[in-house]
């Protein structure tokens, strides 16, 4: 009963946002048929825009294209696989030129309804799956990962060290998997503790998990929980001398005080290459990978902080060339 | 060595319950007056909204009114449906539920600034309480906690005398078992309803305010994240009493944090088993304890 639910619940949230947004006239109605030729750009978000990480950089990412393009642009919050359907459908009926589903678990969506609707181009962020029309970014979030690991590793002093993410998806593995092997690289007698929440949104629990990896000693944590991560970010701000790590977006400003630095995807910089492409017509579906050449995830150290120690910084900097330069440690999972 | 896991997991137990329990109380008066408040996850997020707002604008203590009130807004408007126009509760309180957690995501879009988005809501740290909580093992989880679970502390024995030793609670009982029999008595089912249930949306609305306000010291959209469901279950649990309640309260804190303590093992079992863990547990209590019909007669109806 509970996750039936929650299901409904979802769903329900979203028609009340739409409508009252749709009242407002803030921008939200749903997918109109509409002969006007702007180029028109839709994005489904799997959690709230307002989680200050992955939804949040994808709603800014979109604001971008309106802004640098001159797009008409929409968002919709979605949860299950039948509303990703459900979504992908509508948009691609009412003509839109590029849709894009936020996140690893809209690929099979895409792949089902991408060939119904020619015209439109639809997009995942994460991804394997291709076709005429569907295309994936893939972001190589490994690499500043295993940077980070890099300073995990250097900053420890009880050498037990934590990830938590929301649930266990492939991209969020393969990026814990990564801050292992980089934090392993500097000691390899660290111990990397492993949790996950269960939902993306459940900051409370968030709180209480990091609470539980501090009192096994963990005091430096690699969260990708999005709006559940802030409550890892509240337990690390009452625990002295506990680290914790921003990821997807720049978050340093979130816990200034406790931030070692955040591994970032800069979505708005890649949705604007993607999105320019598709406008102008020479875009060939394709993974699109974003990896640390591009620019689009990069380790961003916390400004707010004493800079770390020399030889942390140069070894951090070797590596992030050598990721640049495409002869950098080899990472399982990288694609 | 076992003192290292349990004390931590003892004091992850306690906090983890007392948001729980607070909605399950509310719940539980609600129920016997013989009204089943499903609305109770939406007047949970309206309080983590409410308490957000108000702890920026005066503090936590004007957060925890501003919670309060959240809640009680959701449940007039329940109250007025159920108990005034006489809809069916199973129905007006889902969709009071997803009215709450709709309006509160809209609110935080096209007000991000009232309810913090991104900035720190100021929280009420724990205060030990000297003497008790030098106790071995279980000092700090009883006696190093936030205001809100000393206020437990109090609340449940009074509201267990309340119900038990006083008219007013006799009459809300009656009310539950049967409406027909408490008018006949020259009682109003009606306002004894219409109260039980602006208390539940009190209650409701001081678990969010215990969630935003003494644990996460943010607000986000859908943080509320099941509790209201979960506290629905903590009253059949603890067989409609408010020590049953409160102690039920406890063993879903209690299996919360052993979940926790469970993932931060590094066991290399599978995460979901961990995650599953709370609601087995209920469904074994529940089928332990079947066969003692407890529920209030005209619950729901």
């Amino acid at each position: 009963m509970h996750v039936n639910l929650r299901l409904n619940i979802s769903k329900a949230v979203i028609f009340i946002h739409t409508t009252i947004f749709g009242i407002l006239g803030c921008g939200a109605e749903g997918p109109k048929v509409q002969d006007s030729q702007r180029f028109r750009v839709a994005l489904l978000t799997p959690g709230p825009i307002s989680d200050q990480s992955w939804n949040a950089s994808a709603y800014a990412g979109l604001g971008i294209i309106r802004d640098s393009l001159g797009a008409d642009v929409r968002h919709v919050q979605t949860r299950t696989p039948a509303e990703f359907e459900e979504n992908f459908r509508q948009y691609g009926a009412a003509g839109f030129d590029l849709v894009i589903g936020h996140g690893f678990e809209f690929q099979e969506a895409a792949q089902r309804v991408g060939p119904e609707f020619p015209r439109t181009t639809f997009v995942t962020t994460g991804g394997t799956g291709t076709g005429p029309n569907i295309a994936a970014l893939s972001f190589v979030f490994e690499e500043p990962s295993y940077l980070a690991g890099i300073v995990a590793a250097s900053v420890t002093r009880s050498k037990v060290l934590a990830v938590i993410g929301g649930t266990e998806l492939p991209p969020v593995r393969a990026s814990f998997d990564a801050f292992a092997a980089g934090a392993k690289s500097v000691n390899p007698q660290v111990t990397v503790l492993t949790a996950f929440i269960g939902n993306w949104e459940d900051a409370g629990a968030g709180k209480e998990q990091a609470l539980a990896l501090i009192a096994r000693r963990a005091d430096v944590i690699y969260q990708n929980a999005d709006a559940a991560g802030l409550g890892v970010f509240q337990a690390v701000r009452e625990s002295p001398g506990v680290w914790v790590f921003g990821s997807n977006a720049d978050q340093n400003h979130i816990a200034p005080a406790v931030t070692l630095g955040s591994v970032v995807i800069d979505v708005p910089l890649a949705f604007r290459l993607l999105a320019e492409e598709v406008k102008t017509g020479r875009f060939v579906p394709r993974v699109v990978h974003f990896d640390t050449k591009s620019n689009v995830v990069r380790w961003v150290p916390n400004p707010a902080i004493p800079p770390l120690p020399p030889a942390v910084r140069a070894r951090v900097d070797s590596v992030r060339l050598a990721f640049a330069e495409g002869r950098g440690p080899e990472l399982a999972g990288r694609q | 060595m076992i003192e290292l896991l349990l004390v931590p997991f003892l004091e992850a137990a306690v906090r983890t319950a007392t948001p729980l329990a607070f909605a399950a109380l509310g719940e539980l008066v609600a129920e016997r007056a013989g009204v089943i408040n499903l609305g109770l996850e939406g007047t949970i997020i309206a309080g983590c909204l409410g308490g957000a707002a108000g702890a920026l604008l005066g503090g936590p203590a004007l957060g925890f009114a501003g919670a309060a009130l959240a809640g009680m807004l959701i449940a007039s408007v329940f109250a007025l449906f159920v108990v005034r126009i006489g809809t069916d509760q199973i129905i007006t309180g889902t969709a009071l539920t997803l009215l709450g957690l709709g309006i509160t995501g809209t609110v935080f879009h096209v007000a991000p600034a009232v309810v913090g988005a991104g900035q720190v809501i100021p929280t009420t740290g724990p205060i030990a309480i000297p003497g008790l909580s030098a106790v071995p093992i279980l000092g700090t989880a009883l006696f190093r906690q936030p205001l809100a679970t000393y206020a437990l502390y109090l609340l449940v024995p009074a509201l267990a005398w309340w119900m038990g030793r006083t008219h007013a609670g006799l009459a809300l009982r009656a009310v539950g078992e049967s409406p027909e029999a408490a008018a006949a008595a020259g009682l109003s089912p009606r306002r004894i309803r219409t109260v039980a249930i602006l208390f539940s949306g009190l209650m409701g609305g001081l678990c969010g305010g215990t969630l935003v306000l003494a644990q996460v010291g943010a607000f986000n959209e859908g943080m509320s994240a099941g509790r209201g469901f979960i506290a629905i279950a903590i009253v059949v649990l603890g067989r409609w009493t408010p020590l049953g309640t409160a102690g039920a309260a406890l063993v879903f804190g209690g299996a919360f944090a052993l979940q926790y303590l469970f993932q931060s093992l590094g066991s290399s079992l599978p995460y979901q088993l961990f995650l599953a863990l709370p609601y087995v547990l209920t469904l074994v209590l529940l089928a332990a304890l079947r066969g003692r019909a407890a529920a209030p007669a005209r619950l729901g109806r």
